[in-house]
C-alpha cells in the first residue's frame, strides 16, 4: 500500500472533511452501506465516507484501512469499529457496528429459514446449488483479483504458494500457517523495508 | 435446524471463532478451509452442502461477507449458534481497534504496519486460494456446479455484472436444472 503514512489520529484539516453529527448519524450511515453492500463493502464505504460525506480525505481513510487490514479480526469489522471510535470513542464503535450488522442480520436469518423451511422442494436445493456456484465462482473470482498483485515479487508467490499448499493439500490450520510461515513473511518484509531506508 | 448443541459444545464453537479471528487477516473468506474443518469434517454438525449454502446465502443478502458465518451458525443450532459464532468472529474486532486507537502511538508503527502488510499479503492470498480449492473440488452436482463456477467467473471477468444479479440468475437457472 503507497499511503499509510499519515497517523490514523491526526486532527483533521476543517476545510477538507467534516464529522458526523452524532452516534446516531454514524448508525444510519452504517445501516444504509449495509443494505447496499452486496459481495463486500469496501468500494462502498469508501464511496460513502470520503466522497458523500467527506469524513475523511482518502489519505486518511487508506491509512485507516491499513491498520484494520493486520488487526486480528474480519477486516471490515475492525475498519467500522475503528471509524465509529475515532468520532464518538466506544459509543460511536458500539453505533457504527451495529449499524453495519443489525438488518443484514435480520435479512439473512430470515432468507436461511425460509430456505430451511422450504429445503424439501427439489427447485428450492437447486435454486441453492446453483446460488452456491455463482457464490464459489465470485470468491474464485477476488482470489484472483488479489493474486494478481504478487506479480513480480517472487518471495510473496512462495509465501503464497506455500500457505496454500500447507492448508488446502497438508490440512494444517491456519493459526499454525500464521504463526510460521505469516511470522517468517512478516520478517522479511521487516527487514526488506529496513534496508530501503 | 438438524442439531441443537449443548451449552459446552456452543462454548467450545464460540471458541474456536474466537480463535480463528485471532489469526484472520483480510476477509472471513480466507478462513473457509478452516472452518469447514470444524464445522463439517471434525464435528458434522452441517453438511458439506449446507456449508456451501450457507456461503450463497451470506452473498446473496446485503451486507457484509461475514453474514455467511451468520447463516452457518444458525444452521449449527439457531439462534444460540449463530449468536456463537458471530460474537466469537466480532469480539477481536471489537477489542483491537479500541485499543489500538487508544493507544495513540501508530505514527511510530509505520515500518511495522508496513511489514505486517507486506508479510501478510501473501499469505492471505494463499488462504483464499485453499477456499477455492475447497469450494471448488467439492462442488455439488459434478460437472453441471463445475459448469456454473466456469460461467460465473467468466461473467464477472469479462463484464460488470453485479454480483447480486449474478448469484440471483443463477439460482433461478438453478431451480430449473435437475441437478
Amino acid at each position: 500500500m503507497s499511503a499509510p503514512g499519515r497517523p490514523a489520529t491526526a486532527p483533521l484539516a476543517p476545510e477538507e472533511t467534516a464529522r458526523p453529527a452524532s452516534a446516531r448519524e454514524l448508525f444510519l450511515t452504517y445501516c444504509a452501506i449495509s443494505l447496499q453492500a452486496f459481495g463486500g463493502a469496501l468500494a462502498l464505504t469508501e464511496r460513502t465516507l470520503v466522497h458523500k460525506k467527506r469524513w475523511f480525505t482518502p489519505k486518511d481513510f487508506l491509512g485507516l484501512y491499513a491498520i484494520s487490514q493486520v488487526l486480528p479480526g474480519p477486516t471490515g469489522m475492525s475498519f467500522c469499529v475503528l471509524v465509529g471510535d475515532r468520532f464518538f470513542g466506544l459509543r460511536g464503535a458500539c453505533a457504527a457496528l451495529a449499524g453495519f450488522l443489525v438488518l443484514p442480520t435480520f435479512i439473512v436469518i430470515g432468507l436461511a429459514s425460509l430456505f430451511q423451511q422450504n429445503q424439501h422442494l427439489p427447485a428450492v436445493q437447486g435454486a441453492l446449488n446453483g446460488m452456491g456456484a455463482a457464490a464459489v465462482g465470485l470468491i474464485v473470482h477476488t482470489a484472483a483479483r488479489m493474486a494478481r498483485t504478487l506479480r513480480g515479487e517472487r518471495v510473496g508467490v512462495l509465501v503464497a504458494l506455500a500457505t496454500f499448499g500447507a492448508v488446502a493439500l497438508g490440512g494444517l490450520s491456519v493459526r499454525t500457517v500464521m504463526l510460521s510461515l505469516g511470522l517468517a513473511s512478516v520478517a522479511w518484509a521487516w527487514h526488506r523495508l529496513g534496508r530501503k531506508a | 435446524m438438524n442439531s441443537t448443541l449443548s451449552g459446552a459444545e456452543l462454548l467450545a464453537l464460540f471458541g474456536h471463532f474466537l480463535s480463528l479471528s485471532l489469526f484472520a487477516t483480510g476477509g472471513v473468506m480466507a478462513l473457509a478451509s478452516d472452518l469447514h474443518r470444524y464445522v463439517v469434517d471434525e464435528h458434522r454438525y452441517i453438511s458439506h452442502t449446507q456449508f456451501v449454502g450457507s456461503i450463497a446465502l451470506g452473498q446473496a443478502a446485503p451486507g457484509p461477507n461475514l453474514m455467511w458465518v451468520v447463516v452457518m451458525g444458525w444452521l449449527i443450532s439457531g439462534l444460540p449458534g449463530a449468536v456463537a459464532t458471530t460474537l466469537g468472529l466480532a469480539l477481536p474486532a471489537l477489542v483491537f481497534p479500541v485499543l489500538v486507537s487508544r493507544a495513540g502511538r501508530l505514527p511510530q508503527f509505520d515500518r511495522g504496519l508496513k511489514a505486517l502488510q507486506r508479510g501478510l499479503g501473501p499469505v492471505a492470498i494463499g488462504l483464499m486460494g485453499a477456499t477455492c480449492y475447497l469450494l471448488v473440488s467439492e462442488t455439488p452436482g459434478a460437472w453441471k456446479g463445475a459448469a456454473m463456477i466456469t460461467v460465473s467467473v467468466l461473467l464477472l471477468a469479462l463484464t460488470r455484472l453485479p454480483p447480486m444479479v449474478l448469484i440471483a440468475a443463477a439460482g433461478i437457472t438453478g431451480a430449473f436444472v435437475p441437478w
